[in-house]
């Protein structure tokens, strides 16, 4: 078998399984831990509560709903669970007697818990009680005081009064009737919740025309409700009314509001009497509850030790049951019958750890596995390690791989963090996320432990593409000779300034005929035509890559079309796309370096040029379409250019109709050829017919449904998509050569962002001296670092990251990359509990 | 067509969630999941599947179907408040009439349960909360019809309904049935006037349900005031002045002695017919006022830019908790043979 690599997805099989029902559970237990299958569903038919292991679930159901009670309770009395550390995050799924006693113990400790909190709840509601009571105690106590006080003073005026003016006839009488109404004064004392204050109010007001003297005073003290926990702020009233009706209606009005109404008695002894019990008794309840308090804590402690790992073995049990609910049960032979994927090369695997189940729980009729002749499309199965599931998941997003097609993933290793260097040339740049990098890849196993918030995990998921494109840029920005914008000269250059000149004097370097070793030559630093200079070489080299990239990309076609048996493609599509694309783009590129490749100032003995001056390249592509055959002489960049062009003109040409009919045509060819054949052979009903005679009843019956049937050969269906084809693959030539010039605009603007940051920030301290200069470079390199880090590494490489994924998917997937597949997911108890 | 060129502007958001919302109510394959479940743990099971989803989850089994219908409702008002508190006038306005007859209800029920002695608080729990108010528990101190206007109504948005009923002296049954229907009657009435007033989609999609809604009152204020002692000039006093029925229909309703007379009155309309149709099938007329109820909502999605798609909201969702509840008490009950009388919505 051959080793597994990232080029094609693993060979899948369609695997059965017969597992004796009474080692099921511990069967898919163990196929959970190794999580290497992918269950189809057997019952696609059946409802979600008429599967088999329906009732276990609900099982578990109830005890996951019993953790949850637990964690709610710890989380409210703030008790830390034990943190999820890998030993029990790997634990073994439990046995069924294991699964009846932990669930006796859950209810055994919910109903304890329930108790403990019932018999807490009554004692805070007492609690509460007697505090709102002492409230009303102390707070009433100063509104009598008051209204004694207020007694007297109308009294004491009444009294002044009758001194005051001669004894009037019936002083007696009113007297006593002021007397009488001062008794007769009833009264209501209660607390109610503030935010219904004024509602009660204005309810008593009405209700009563007025007729009544109401005060209020807020309860300092918080006040937790016992039910809800939260707390409420409450007031005390004492409405002071006449008449016992009104009386009773103010207490209908205020129990109907919501108010707690306590009865103080008049006499201030008795309330201070009062007041005094109350007091004590709040001290013993206060003692109750907190030994209450005390046992449910240490409940709750005892809970919390086993809560994490509870809920590991919950969910996995169900994992394992929603697993078990996809099998079909065989009712003759008492076994479950399970149909899914797995890779071929992990089936010796699978085979131990059925055996392992089997000896584990000593039955002696062990699982049987057998593989299946499918015609299904099988999983997508791509074997990753830390290293490149960040690249793979970069190609997964765009679309899932069809079965062992070319996967662009393994590529994408190199060549997108390349891409992305070359937007994002800067040693200076690259080094410090060369930093950030290595400390997530060093620190990994400690960093993954930890609690990762959302943007944080994304950079953590890609820390070995962080890292890579970080080293790129590093190389590319040795060769764009960019540190901070600033260039470095590590060899001898190969330009001489002239020594002798004047201020403002524009002068013009001495080339010294040597070659600066690697990269782009220091001394172009600061010249002023530095930009002139990287601009054309920027362009070119974005056309370069591009078109090498897109070739690769055509290319990979080939590996595609053999595998999947359809060598003639090579010759109808592959290869006029691919001479379509090199007679016209190959061609520029071969102009390309051989422009570069000529010394066009070259003088022959007697001092005149040999050459003419060099021509624009992108005239030259524009009127080989323009004028076929011909070149003005003037533009001429070698000789026999006219007749050349000519020819790969026509070969472009004829490659159009060649994409167009040859597929549609061999396509048609075939499927006539085919249809003879099918009348003939009829090998569909041999080979279901084969398979019925094995005996899988059961299990079998839906093969002959969901089996994909082969698609409906229509002739003008075809034409009309391979028109589409090739209409989209000629533009597209164009278009998204034209879009590989991001590489040269991005990385020109990076450059130029750079450079201006330096220039404002940093630089124009450089002039000052004393210390003006120490404060202002201090600050202006803070700014300077800082604008780096947001601006260039965050924004600048975010845009980069973007520009380089967008290559890779339109313009390089879009080549070859048919995408269609569908992912592994294999049932794996790793899976069940991440998604909690 | 120009408040439509500007409606998102204001409604665009609470519109989105709303229609969110919608594509959450069930659909008849759900009601025929639902009606297959053996026992009310399998309808929990069942709508954890829809987008109720956990809704029921730390709920302990065995689960009652009153917490079902509980837990519903609370969804349907999470919903609601959150649209409420997100909407800005006009609408938030219209949204406060939905809760109008609410509130009605509930003044009604509060009423009726102080007049039979029952105890507050539990009158209290039984109000839907759509429609609660904060001076509501105050209602139960009430004897007379002008002490419960004075002391209570009087600052709610129902005031202004209220002020046609001062005539009735005692709260006795009659008379809160009277009062009931003048409330609603007045109620109906200025929400038809308020949704015209809005204009464009809205007062047409309002109007039609509306209208229906008068009819239905109208018809069984009819039906159910034979055999009592109500006179007929009061009986015609109660019916709302809005509606299909109206004029004609309604003066012919006013001197009707029995259902055939109700008959001939409604047949003009030919979609009214079938509610007297007893031979189609068994289910009442209320069933069939329901269905027909449902038929007007789905119509108001048929629509955009106006504000009927909020109301037909509440009343399918409304109807949704009828039918869950229908079908859980059919589960619970045994009787599985009428559990298909509820009425799917889409």
């Amino acid at each position: 078998m051959s080793e597994s690599t990232l080029f094609r997805s693993e060979e899948m099989s369609l695997v059965q399984l017969y597992i004796p029902s009474e080692i099921a559970q511990p069967t898919v237990t163990e196929l959970g831990e190794l999580g290497l299958v992918q269950f189809r569903d057997l019952n696609p038919d059946v409802n979600a509560f008429q599967r088999s292991f329906v009732s276990e679930i609900r099982r578990l159901d109830e005890m996951e709903r019993q953790c949850r009670f637990f964690e709610k309770q710890l989380e409210k009395s703030e008790i830390n669970t034990r943190a999820l550390t890998t030993a029990t995050y790997y634990a073994r799924a439990r046995s069924a007697q294991e699964i009846d006693d932990l669930e006796e113990r859950l209810r055994e400790h919910e109903v304890r818990i329930l108790q403990m909190n019932n018999s807490h709840e009554k004692l805070q509601r007492k609690y509460l009680q007697l505090t709102e009571l002492r409230h009303v105690l102390r707070e009433t106590a100063v509104f009598f005081e008051q209204a004694e006080s207020r007694q007297d003073s109308i009294r004491n005026l009444f009294d002044n009064q009758e001194t005051d003016t001669a004894p009037l006839l019936e002083r007696d009488v009113e007297q006593a009737n002021f007397d009488g109404t001062g008794l007769n004064l009833g009264y209501v004392t209660g607390v109610i919740s503030k935010d219904r204050l004024p509602t009660f109010e204005r309810v008593l007001w009405r209700s009563l025309r007025g007729n009544l003297y109401m005060n209020s005073a807020e309860i300092d003290e918080p006040i937790t409700d016992p039910v809800t926990d939260e707390v409420l702020e409450k007031n005390v009233f004492i409405i002071f009314a006449h008449g016992r009706e009104i009386i009773s209606k103010i207490k209908k009005i205020s129990e109907s509001l919501g108010g707690t109404i306590y009865s103080v008695d008049e006499s201030p002894d008795k309330r201070r009497d009062e007041l005094l019990e109350v007091t004590s008794r709040i001290e013993d309840l206060h003692n109750v509850l907190s030994n209450t308090n005390q046992t449910r804590r240490a409940e709750l402690l005892k809970i919390a030790e086993n809560l994490t790992a509870w809920f590991t073995i919950v969910k996995k049990e169900k994992a394992i049951y929603h697993a078990m609910n996809l099998f079909n049960y065989d009712a003759t032979r008492k076994c479950l019958i399970a149909e899914g994927w797995c890779a071929t090369r992990d089936i010796p695997v699978i085979q131990n750890a059925l055996r392992t189940a089997t000896e584990s729980t000593g039955s002696n009729v062990s699982s049987i596995l057998t593989e299946l002749r499918t015609r299904k499309k099988p999983p997508t199965f791509h074997r990753t390690n830390k290293f490149t599931e960040g690249f793979q998941s970069i190609i997964d997003a765009y679309g899932i791989a069809r079965y062992r097609e070319v996967n662009p993933g393994l590529f994408t290793l190199i060549t997108f963090p390349f891409l992305f260097a070359v937007m994002f040339g800067d040693t200076g740049h690259g080094f410090l996320m060369l930093i950030f990098a290595l400390y997530l890849v060093l620190n990994e196993k400690k960093l993954a432990r930890q609690e990762q918030d959302e943007i944080f995990s994304m950079f953590f998921y890609g820390r070995y593409i962080i890292l890579l494109m970080a080293i790129f840029s590093l190389y590319t920005g040795a060769l764009y000779n960019d540190v901070f914008s600033q260039s470095l000269t590590l060899f001898k250059t190969g330009f001489a300034w002239p020594s002798n000149f004047t201020t403002g004097q524009t002068v013009e370097a001495i080339s010294l005929n040597q070659t600066y070793p690697f990269g782009l030559d220091p001394t172009w630093h600061g010249a002023d035509n530095a930009l002139l200079f990287t601009n054309s070489y920027k362009m070119k080299q974005a056309i370069i890559i591009g078109v090498v990239h897109m070739t690769f990309a055509i290319c990979l076609n080939i590996f595609n079309h053999i595998y999947y048996g359809n060598k003639m493609f090579v010759w109808l599509e592959f290869l006029p796309q691919i001479l379509f694309m090199e007679s016209i783009f190959g061609y520029l590129i071969c102009l390309i370096l051989y422009k570069w490749s000529v010394n066009w100032w070259e003088l022959d003995a007697s001092g005149n040029h040999i050459r003419n001056s060099p021509p624009s390249l992108l005239n030259t592509l524009i009127y080989m379409f323009l004028q076929p055959g011909y070149v003005d002489p003037k533009d001429q960049l070698f000789p026999g250019q006219g007749p050349l062009q000519m020819f790969l003109i026509l070969i472009a040409v004829v490659c159009v109709p060649w994409m167009l009919l040859g597929k549609p045509y061999y396509l048609k060819a075939r499927h006539s050829k085919h249809q003879y054949e099918t009348v003939a052979g009829d090998e569909d009903v041999a080979f279901d017919h084969e398979e019925e005679q094995d005996g899988h009843t059961a299990a079998n019956e839906h093969h002959a449904i969901d089996d994909e049937e082969e698609e409906e050969f229509e002739f003008s269906e075809e034409m009309i998509h391979q028109s589409i084809h090739t209409i989209e693959f000629c533009l597209n030539c164009i278009s998204n050569t034209a879009s590989y010039l991001r590489l040269w605009a991005l990385s020109l603007a990076h450059a130029q962002l750079s450079t201006v940051l330096w220039e404002m920030t940093l630089k124009i301290w450089f002039y000052y001296t004393g210390a003006l200069a120490v404060v202002g470079l201090v600050f202006g390199f803070s700014l300077w670092f800082v604008l780096t880090c947001a601006i260039l590494l965050g924004m600048e490489g975010l845009s980069a990251f973007l520009h380089a994924l967008r290559l890779h998917w339109v313009e390089f997937a879009g080549k070859h990359y048919l995408g269609d597949g569908y992912k592994f997911e294999p049932f794996s108890f790793a899976q069940a509990l991440s998604t909690q | 067509m120009a408040s439509a060129a500007v409606w998102n502007a204001d409604n665009g958001f609470v519109d989105g969630i709303l229609r969110g919302y919608k594509s959450g109510i069930l659909n008849s394959s759900h009601y025929l999941n639902l009606t297959q479940c053996e026992t009310v743990e399998d309808v929990r099971l069942q709508l954890s599947a829809t987008d109720y989803g956990n809704f029921l989850q730390n709920e302990p089994s065995p689960i009652s179907t009153s917490t079902i219908s509980e837990k519903l409702t609370q969804k349907l008002v999470a919903e609601f408040d959150f649209l409420r508190t997100q909407a800005v006038q006009p609408l938030a306005k219209f949204l406060d009439y939905i809760t109008y007859s609410y509130m009605i209800d509930n003044v009604v029920l509060l009423i009726t349960g102080t007049l039979h002695e029952r105890d507050t608080h539990e009158l209290l729990d039984r109000c839907h909360p759509l429609g609660v108010f904060d001076t509501m528990p105050a209602l139960c101190v009430a004897t007379t019809v002008s002490e419960l206007y004075n002391t209570v109504l009087i600052e709610t948005p129902l005031a202004p309904y209220f002020a046609n009923c001062l005539s009735a002296q005692d709260l006795d049954e009659l008379n809160i049935e009277i009062i009931r229907n003048t409330l609603y009657k007045a109620y109906l009435e200025d929400f038809y006037d308020f949704c015209q007033k809005i204009g464009g989609p809205t007062a047409e999609i309002m109007g039609d349900i509306l209208q229906f809604e008068a009819d239905r009152r109208t018809i069984n204020i009819t039906i159910n005031s034979f055999g009592t002692e109500l006179p007929k000039e009061d009986r015609k006093k109660l019916y709302p002045n809005i509606g299909r029925l109206f004029p004609e229909g309604n003066a012919a309703l006013a001197t009707a002695d029995d259902i055939d007379q109700v008959k001939t009155a409604c047949e003009v309309f030919s979609e009214y017919r079938v509610f007297f149709d007893q031979a189609v099938s068994e289910s009442t007329m209320e069933d069939k006022f329901f269905a027909h109820e449902v038929f007007l909502n789905r119509l108001a999605w048929q629509q955009q830019f106006h504000f009927g798609t909020f109301y037909a909201y509440v009343k399918l969702k409304e109807q949704e908790i009828r039918n869950i509840v229908w079908i859980s008490e059919c589960i619970s009950q045994n009787q599985k043979d009428r559990i298909s009388s509820y009425i799917s919505i889409f």
